[in-house]
């Protein structure tokens, strides 16, 4: 039965290929509640979907993602913010990272416009991440108080630590073309327009691939995480209780609400 | 197909197949395998020699891969197995060994020639090169290339390469640090290749052994597993099925 949420991540199906789009243009795909708990959904219905081997991870509109939906992680002026409910999210976002990276399928983010903070967070979880020159990715935690801690291991799997503690640290946003050079963009097309026929072209060759050999390349991939960089369920636990201890730190209320306005 | 002639202190070891541009044969490559395996136990002729190995290839590109034909009528899947071991047993040779290795990807480096560069130390490769592993696409799992090439490039760039079946040029391997250098032609390529061995082999071999052995030492690997995970898909339908296909595209 569709559920209230259920609009804001949509899932097309035309097997060997899936399409999971994040649904909330108006907030530039900001991670809600609802947003988080409709990705939960979808992803748990792409487990079972033997008959797909690759997964398009997209945002509506003009962003791709624009993080943790700010509105949502600020109390009330004058109130202390809600620090168990900010957890929850931050460890919702956790383990959807996880459930992203345990998909069977090649998961290809494609980076239509802004991926920001957790955004850009998805876009490393992915498999391959694809945009166009002119996009805008990064982590500006830090210039907001808080810490990008739930990402950081994923960034550090993408892009290795040097240049993964070069950008967390630095904070920030760079353009497409910016990250294609660093390591966190795979494919770059030249710019917006060509998008989605680069796009096409690499979905085509990655669902020629043999679903078997996709995915026992995967997950050898993936023990490679573990055994390489430690990324684990209790690793991202304890990330998920840092992030949300420092976003409701009242340095970070007063940062963030300056940040929106 | 595999020449080895010592240059000075400098091994050079020349793939020499270029009308197939140096597809490896079962047997070229077991030529290797074993070849690599000797320098690495001393037990070359010219082992006392050997300070650098350069391994290149002759004609337009270094290396395409294995030789498919070889796969042709072996419904179980011999010839993959050992083409996939003798792989991986080179690769460590190339590692565990005493001395440097270079390797020249003028051209291209594709399937099985590209995991060969996880066992050099320094990858030269022109602008315009190709390079790539697109085996998935015939139902084999580059699983066995994925320790040691996570180990040059990191995690991010190994996984981008090995889902993607599509190649990329030799700009962008450098970019990623898949080549270490990179050449203008693929002459210029195969000369600054030689160079550089030579360099390394200058040096002072027990220094160049000691810091070798402790490279190793920091970066441990496990290569089994990926080799095992390549291995487990061999002679199932997926493989076979693709394998008809790719042999019924090329007639």
């Amino acid at each position: 039965m569709p559920t209230k949420q259920d609009h804001l991540a949509t899932l097309e199906f035309a097997p060997p290929r899936a399409v999971l789009t994040l649904h909330r243009p108006d907030a530039r795909n900001a991670l809600s509640r609802d947003l988080l708990d409709a990705l939960h959904a979808r992803l748990d219905e792409l487990h079972a979907r033997e008959d797909c081997h690759v997964l398009t991870l997209t945002g509506e509109g003009r962003a791709f993602c624009a993080g943790m939906d700010l509105r949502a992680v600020l109390g009330s002026e004058g109130d202390r913010p809600d620090i168990e409910s900010i957890h929850a999210m931050l460890s919702s976002l956790a383990s959807l990272t996880l459930k992203i990276r345990d998909l069977h399928m090649v998961v290809v983010a494609k980076v239509n416009g802004a991926a920001i903070g957790g955004g850009c967070g998805l876009a490393c979880v992915a498999d391959l991440c694809i945009t166009h020159a002119d996009s805008k990715m990064g982590y500006p935690e830090v210039d907001l108080g808080v810490c990008p801690a739930v990402v950081a291991p994923w960034l550090v799997a993408k892009v290795g630590p040097g240049r993964a503690r070069a950008m967390l640290l630095r904070g920030g946003v760079m353009s497409g073309r910016e990250a294609h050079e660093r390591g966190l963009v795979d494919v770059l097309a030249d710019d917006r327009a060509a998008l989605d026929t680069t796009t096409d072209a690499l979905v085509t060759r990655l669902a020629a691939g043999g679903p078997n050999a996709l995915a026992m390349t995967k997950r050898l991939l993936n023990d490679l995480d573990g055994s390489g960089i430690g990324i684990s369920p209790d690793l991202l636990a304890r990330a998920a209780r840092l992030s949300a201890d420092l976003f409701a730190s009242p340095d970070a209320q007063k940062r963030l609400r300056a940040a929106m306005g | 197909m595999i020449h080895a002639a010592l240059e000075g202190p400098v091994l050079v070891v020349t793939l020499r197949r270029p009308e197939k541009r140096n597809a490896l044969t079962r047997e070229g490559l077991r030529d290797l395998a074993r070849l690599c395996e000797h320098l690495r136990d001393g037990a070359h002729p010219e082992s006392d020699r050997v300070r650098a190995v350069l391994l290149r290839g002759e004609g337009p590109m270094f290396c395409s891969g294995f030789d498919l034909d070889a796969c042709r009528g072996d419904p179980g899947g011999i010839a993959m197995r050992g083409f996939l071991s003798e792989l991986s047993r080179t690769i460590a040779a190339l590692r565990d060994g005493p001395s440097p290795v270079v390797i020249c990807a003028h051209g291209g480096a594709i399937a099985g020639g590209c995991a060969l560069l996880g066992g050099a130390d320094v990858v030269v490769a022109d602008v315009g090169a190709k390079l790539g592993y697109p085996v998935t696409r015939i139902g084999i799992s580059p699983a066995v290339s994925a320790p040691f090439l996570a180990l040059h490039v990191g995690l991010g760039p190994a996984r981008a390469r090995l889902l993607d079946s599509g190649l990329i040029n030799g700009a962008r391997a450098h970019a990623i640090g898949l080549a270490h250098e990179l050449c203008p032609s693929p002459d210029d390529a195969d000369e600054r290749a030689r160079t550089i061995a030579h360099e390394l082999a200058s040096k002072p071999t027990e220094s160049m052994h000691a810091t070798r052995r402790w490279l190793r030492e920091v970066t441990p690997i496990s290569a089994s597993h990926g080799l095992e995970a390549s291995l487990s898909l061999v002679g199932r339908d997926e493989e076979r099925r693709m394998l008809e296909a790719f042999w019924g595209a090329s007639r």
